[in-house]
């Protein structure tokens, strides 16, 4: 105790030079934070803006079901599966899919057909929010049909117009109905575009004569569980079924989502080293300046021993209490960089990496590890800085100290 | 004088100037690789890109954007091709068909994006060429040969010299088909590539669709440096101005890619001011601290009958040295840095795994960096200017000092 | 792809099926006809300047089965009219096609769709039949070289079996096709297709050799798919009459909707 009180003492006999090197430790370790929060906000960030939008973080389906999408690869028994996840509070949606055919006047094209409760997809997903003309359908049936962005322009089809649909059903039948156009779809990734014709579930099953039948369950807890709890969660919850995360199901972000890892670990190395320079120099200089005074000590007959850890333990201090200064710096402003973010639409507008259209808000995340790890590496770059020079100094003669200077 | 004091000075304290030209010279070194790095990263990306597709400028049908089909095809006459080549600046051109068809097999049929492609000039570029499995690359202009990608192969069971029928519609709307053998394999790992193009030699593209010779869907100018892009358009633009033909950059014909790099720019100029940011404030706080640190010396030297202004001169005079000395190092070593990653590249697929594709365009995975001497002589200017001026702010502390309080 | 397939499954429905099927020429009995000639006569056996008739299609797939009562018109090799008779629910739907356009009648909803041509140069999945077999113009004899494989008595039957080779440059995806042919007659029984690493394809049969008017006719064809060998597509001609005058309208919109 009484050491540290020393240490105090001896911080505030040059106070200007303590409160630079303070400035400067936790300026750095606040930037520091900052940027972490910032990086990890741009990864994540790229995450939930397409895991929200409709992937979900996880997806149920029949084994093998992706990979042609056969409207009779359909789930066993969803609604238990939708009621079990209730009840583990996992938000999830269920939906059928189906090939066919779609025609606006004299403009015909190919569509995947999407069946969904629409009272899901708002709860759960913002694929109803991400419209950019008209609404999403509307939660009870009504024949409404929601168009892909460019799908919708080559059919030349506005909101209202009526679309002719022709299916080959679950039965072999041609399935067949007129649909009046509610909404079309804000730019949702190149195959969404294209292809996707959104309508009600129930308007979906009498389409394809298809009984209900569902074909995937995407689950989205945005964020609130970790991804393997979710796909462990997932595979008990529907034994037989074939659980796949965000990042077998999108590879391509999953691959960007690395590339953003490597970039951040790259460019965290370049922020740490020149931040660990920034307080190592202070650092450096502000006990190099006390050179002369720890000639004075060791002259008074402080052994070498007790200068450095009269110095080791200022370091600590003035480390510890730079660190609380900074951090609630940095947090102060990773906060409101969460909150209210980055716009950076001034940069770019409508954007979509790997099929999943962006949201151009940048907004930080803050991680435990975005404030530890930046304190941490400060406060041991701040130790080591004025161990050494006092290292020097501990090993001098006295009366060459105090001639210098 | 003035000048040799300075100097003399500044080597007085040794430690405490290499300090302070260490504080200056590696934010700079920093400043000049991180910038270096963030642009190179996505001009790779760009470049890949754009060799694969229709080059940094696009020549087309004006109406092809609205509605791309192979009806939409123009000529550009030869004579103006080999005139464009011989621009400075410019690396090549290519010329590409682009369509759509359904490639058939005994074991079925797939749907098939088709690139007719002139080998000689894709073999350098196109990933496709780099990542063939089995067999080879295309050769010559206009034999009935394909590569196929390796998806695609699988669910047609096809292998080398196996064949395959494509069947499409010409230029006039009218049903073809034509018979094709597979040259080669690729695997570029990503999906939407394997399972979906095609590349065929330009030649057989034009049969296959029935257009006339030299036509096309696109042709491409590569140019030698990206940075060219405007002044080369400009003069295309002129060149062809009697032709009904659009000239686009490539942000207008993959504008998904360009917002992408638009953005990620935008998010890079954030972090390269948060930087720059960090290593001012290094520097300030150095060069206050051996001002501050030096109260005495100043006091005495006032002391002793030398004029405020003079010694503000000799102290401004040092922090040019100070300056010159750390921003020489800067670029020494920053430059040194980047023009190493440039050649080598720093591979990150050992944190990242074999190949990133964004917009379904596969890439490498080596991060590299630009040279540039505007990055180069840009930050140096930046950190030497702000030297001088935090010099100027801290010079204050040194000469309004209260002799007797700081002797004592 | 599948996309694309399950449209062409879901309306080019019969199209093309006309195209094959109609008209023969009438059969010269005895001599002994070459390979080319004995393909020719396979070729032309449903072709005709124009036809009209009426047959069911039966479809089993592993997920349903059905069966479909189709009346037709053709004329050339440019136009056909398919409308469906029954089942009930489907009754009135109608397929146009006049060269490479393509148009559908749907009745429940009163409209007329018109396809997109590159749809049509997709294979017709929902039954068995590819769309080499529904919309090819070319013959076989342009695009094969024949040998005569086989001549003499197999299963009670005296047949022959032409064995066709694709030509190197013809537009063919199949390693070779064997067709088998009664001696008496040069009636059809069988053709079987194989991929080019000469593993069985595709199988259609006809049987059930009957006549319409002057011409006999094998009345039932089946296709079997070999990877699918549960599922089948089997067409049965129950009238059909050739080269009668159709009135010029009979291939418009207007006639589609009625």
């Amino acid at each position: 105790m009484i050491i540290l009180r020393i240490a105090w003492r001896s911080l505030w006999r040059n106070p200007r030079r303590t409160l630079i090197t303070v400035a400067a430790i936790s300026l750095n370790a606040a930037i520091l934070i900052v940027s972490y929060s910032l990086m990890e906000g741009f990864k994540e960030h790229a995450v939930s803006n397409a895991t929200n939008l409709v992937v979900g973080e996880v997806q149920i389906h029949v084994p093998k079901y992706l990979v042609d999408r056969s409207l009779y690869k359909s789930m066993k028994d969803p609604k238990a599966i939708l009621s079990t996840l209730d009840r583990h509070d996992v938000p999830a949606a269920s939906r059928s899919y189906g090939y066919g055919l779609v025609a606006c006047e004299n403009k015909s094209a190919g569509a995947l057909f999407w069946g969904v409760d629409p009272t899901a997809e708002r709860n759960v997903f913002d694929l109803a929010k991400h419209m950019g003309e008209g609404t999403f359908i509307p939660n009870t049936p009504a024949k409404g049909i929601v168009l892909g962005k460019k799908l919708a322009r080559s059919l030349n089809a506005r909101i209202g117009s009526e679309i002719v649909v022709v299916v080959q059903a679950a039965d072999g039948s041609l399935g067949n109905e007129l649909y009046s156009v509610t909404g079309i779809l804000k730019a949702a990734g190149e195959s969404m575009d294209r292809t996707a014709a959104i309508l009600h579930q129930a308007d979906f099953s009498e389409l394809f004569v298809s009984g209900g039948r569902v074909h995937e369950i995407a689950l989205n807890s945005k964020g609130k569980l970790a991804l393997d709890e979710l796909a462990t969660l997932a595979s008990q919850v529907a034994p037989q079924a074939e659980v796949k995360t965000w990042r077998q199901l999108m590879p391509s972000l999953s691959d960007m989502v690395n590339m953003f890892d490597a970039g951040i670990w790259i460019f965290g190395i370049i922020f740490f080293l020149a931040a660990a320079l920034g307080v190592m120099n202070t650092m450096l200089m502000a006990t190099f300046e006390r050179m002369r005074e720890f000639g004075v000590l060791k002259a008074l007959g402080a052994t070498p021993w007790r200068i450095l850890r009269d110095v080791a333990v200022e370091a600590l201090v003035l480390g510890f209490v730079s660190a609380i200064i900074g951090t609630m710096l940095g947090l102060g402003v990773s906060y409101y960089l969460m909150k209210t973010g980055l716009d950076l639409s001034m940069f770019a507008g409508d954007y979509s990496i790997g099929g999943v259209a962006f949201d151009p808000v940048w907004r930080a995340t803050i991680r435990l590890k975005t404030v530890v790890t930046p304190v941490v590496v400060m406060w041991m770059v701040c130790l080591i800085a004025s161990i050494y020079p006092a290292t020097l100094a501990a090993r001098l003669n006295p009366v060459k100290t105090m001639v210098r200077v | 004088m003035i000048i040799r004091l300075a100097w003399r000075s500044i080597w007085r304290n040794r430690r405490r100037t290499l300090i302070t030209a260490s504080s200056i010279g590696l934010g700079l070194t920093f400043a000049i690789f991180f910038i270096s790095l963030s642009e190179g990263m996505y001009g790779q990306m760009i470049d890949q890109v754009v060799r694969m597709q229709a080059g940094y400028i696009t020549l087309e049908h004006p109406d092809y954007r609205d509605a791309p089909a192979v009806d939409l095809w123009v000529a550009v006459p030869s004579e103006i091709r080999t005139e464009i080549e011989g621009w400075p600046g410019v690396e090549k051109t290519k010329l590409l068909v682009l369509g759509q068809g359904i490639a058939k097999s005994g074991a079925g049929n797939m749907a098939t994006a088709i690139m007719g492609v002139e080998p000689s000039v894709e073999i350098q570029s196109s990933p496709l060429a780099r990542n063939i499995i089995k067999g080879s690359y295309l050769e010559t202009h206009d034999n009935p040969l394909v590569v196929v990608g390796c998806e695609m192969a699988e669910r047609l069971n096809l292998r080398v010299g196996k064949k395959m029928v494509i069947a499409t519609n010409d230029v006039n709307g009218m049903l073809v088909e034509e018979l094709c053998r597979v040259k080669g394999i690729f695997k570029t790992g990503s999906e939407e590539m394997d399972a979906y193009f095609i590349q065929m030699p330009l030649g057989f593209a034009r049969r296959l669709f029935r257009m006339p010779d030299e036509s096309a869907t696109q042709m491409g100018i590569i140019l030698k440096n990206p940075d060219d892009q405007r002044r080369v358009l400009r003069k295309v633009q002129q060149k062809v101005s009697d032709f009904p033909v659009a000239v686009l950059s490539w942000q207008e014909v993959l504008p998904e890619l360009a917002s992408y790099i638009k953005m990620d720019k935008g998010s890079n100029y954030v972090f390269q001011g948060i930087l720059i940011f960090l290593i001012l404030f290094t520097i300030f706080n150095t060069i206050l601290m051996s001002v501050l640190e030096r109260k005495r010396e100043f006091a005495m030297l006032l002391a002793l009958g030398t004029r405020p202004g003079q010694l503000r001169l000799q102290i401004f005079t040092e922090s040019i040295f100070l300056g010159l000395i750390g921003c020489s190092l800067g670029l020494i070593v920053g430059s040194l840095a980047a023009y190493l990653v440039h050649v080598f590249g720093i591979d990150m697929s050992t944190i990242m795994g074999e190949s990133i594709n964004i917009s379904g365009f596969a890439l490498t995975s080596k991060m590299y960096t630009k040279i540039s001497p505007g990055i180069f002589l840009g930050s140096t200017t930046i950190v030497f200017i702000a030297t001088m001026l935090l010099s100027l702010i801290t010079m204050r502390h040194a000469t309004r000092l209260s002799i007797v309080d700081t002797l004592r | 792809m599948d996309l694309r397939k399950t449209i062409i499954a879901t309306l080019c429905v019969i199209a093309g099926l006309v195209l094959v099927f109609p008209s023969a020429q009438p059969v010269r009995c005895g001599g002994k006809l070459s390979p080319k000639e004995i393909l020719d006569r396979v070729d032309d056996l449903f072709r005709g300047i124009s036809s009209h008739g009426r047959m069911t299609m039966k479809i089993t797939t592993a997920h349903w089965k059905r069966s479909l009562t189709l009346e037709f018109w053709s004329e050339g090799k440019e136009k056909s009219l398919i409308r469906i008779l029954a089942p009930k629910k489907e009754k009135g739907t109608a397929t146009l096609r006049v060269g490479n356009d393509m148009w559908n009648y749907l009745p429940k909803v009163k409209r007329i769709i018109k396809l997109p041509s590159s749809m049509m140069s997709a294979s017709w999945m929902g039954s068995h039949f590819t769309n080499d077999d529904l919309v090819k113009e070319s013959r076989m004899a342009e695009d094969y070289t024949f040998e005569v494989t086989f001549e003499g008595e197999r299963e009670g039957h005296k047949i022959v079996e032409v064995t066709c080779h694709p030509k190197p440059d013809a537009a063919v995806v199949w390693g070779k096709v064997v067709v088998t042919v009664r001696r008496v007659d040069y009636l059809p029984l069988n053709c079987i297709y194989y991929d080019e690493d000469l593993y069985r394809a595709r199988t259609m049969i006809f049987s059930k050799i009957g006549r319409f008017g002057e011409r006999r006719l094998p009345t039932v064809m089946t296709v079997v798919p070999e990877d699918k060998p549960n599922e089948k597509t089997e067409v049965v001609y129950e009238e059909m009459t050739f080269d009668l005058d159709l009135p010029p309208q009979t291939f418009s919109l207007r006639s589609l909707q009625r």
